[in-house]
């Protein structure tokens, strides 16, 4: 057993991404766009490092948020350019991970997924986003409840019905919380009202909407 | 000679390990995809249609394919406008209503998005993913 196993093995990684043509600076990105964005872009940079030219096939996003774009159908050896990946943020929420698919002519590795990971800021967190009552129920205040994401600062803010038939107050509770207390006037009409919750000092708007709905379904 | 052979082989799978152990401190947050979905959020359309009218079909698709067609009767409620689309929703909605959420089809992933703000956001009791989304019901119905 004088064959050393992982000379052999790293020999054979080795030549395999000797074989490879398109090198890829990353095939991984995070972004960190601001509450404003409303587009994440990811810049996917790759060159030619072989000795015949390389051809793109396809290029596939796996949602409908995300486009992604060649410069040039083919890049000849040497040369180089990028694969521009746009997520489009529209109201989502956390942290989003797409991926993009690009098929080349190249063997043995023609396909390669590029991930975008886009971290989306979240400045306010509001639970729940829907309180409702049941037609006839008592009137009772329901709360949502406002918290500030960890990386902002709110003080205050207002929030505001759409609707006379509900009120809604605001009660600061310290440490970047606030509680909102949501009131029907009464229960007899089936109604609803949009909150709006603004934070002082911000163009970002928030929802949450109010209702009094139909009493259940019988099965 | 035996203990080198183990040895070479322990360093093997250690760096066969290596790229995985990796990609999990990367993904250490748990993105939706990565995990399968229980099957107690999945329905198959066969089991969906039972509920008759006590179902309210939910299209998380982009606007456009949605305006190419969809479920009969679906409400479109999509993330790239849902403040807007949320409420419209909402206004269907009514305790003891199911509610299933689409998207293309197996693969895709914004019905499992939708279905979990719903859940969690809004707090939804209720909300199921189409098994093989949008392709899944056109198979059964055209």
């Amino acid at each position: 057993m004088k064959t050393p196993i992982v000379a052999f093995a790293l020999s054979i990684i080795f030549s395999l991404s000797a074989h490879a043509e398109l090198k890829w600076e990353q095939t991984a990105l995070e972004l960190h766009p601001t509450p404003a964005d409303k587009q994440a872009i990811g810049h996917f940079k790759y060159q030619n490092a072989g000795k015949t030219p390389v051809h793109f096939k396809s290029v596939h996003a796996s949602c409908g948020c995300t486009t992604a774009q060649t410069q040039k159908d083919e890049v000849p050896p040497g040369g180089s350019g990028e694969i521009t990946a746009t997520f489009n943020i529209g109201d989502r929420t956390g942290t989003q991970v797409k991926t993009v698919t690009v098929e080349t002519d190249e063997a043995p590795n023609s396909k390669t997924v590029l991930t975008l990971k886009t971290i989306i800021p979240q400045q306010l967190e509001i639970n729940p986003t829907f309180v409702f009552w049941k037609q006839g129920d008592k009137p009772d205040p329901k709360t949502i409840t406002v918290k500030v994401g960890k990386d902002f600062t709110v003080k205050h803010i207002k929030v505001t019905s759409s609707s006379p038939d509900f009120q809604a107050k605001v009660e600061e509770k310290g440490n970047g919380e606030f509680k909102i207390d949501v009131q029907p006037q009464e229960t007899k009409n089936l109604v609803a009202s949009t909150l709006t919750i603004q934070p002082e000092d911000s163009q970002k708007v928030f929802y949450a909407t109010a209702r009094i709905t139909n009493s259940p379904v019988v099965q | 000679m035996r203990s080198s052979l183990i040895r070479q082989i322990l360093i093997l799978a250690a760096l066969a390990l290596a790229p995985g152990v990796g990609e999990a401190i990367y993904f250490r947050d748990k993105i939706s995809w990565q995990s399968s979905i229980p099957p107690s959020e999945l329905v198959t359309v066969d089991q969906a249609r039972t509920w008759g009218d006590n179902a309210i079909w939910v299209d998380a698709r982009p606007d456009e394919e949605f305006a190419r067609d969809h479920v009969p009767g679906a409400l479109s409620l999509n993330e790239d406008r849902w403040n807007e689309l949320l409420p419209q929703f909402l206004a269907a909605w009514s305790p003891g209503k199911k509610v299933v959420v689409y998207c293309s089809s197996l693969s895709c992933n914004a019905s499992r998005e939708v279905a979990r703000r719903l859940r969690k956001e809004a707090q939804l009791p209720d909300v199921f993913m189409l098994e093989g989304g949008w392709e899944a019901w056109l198979k059964k119905n055209r």
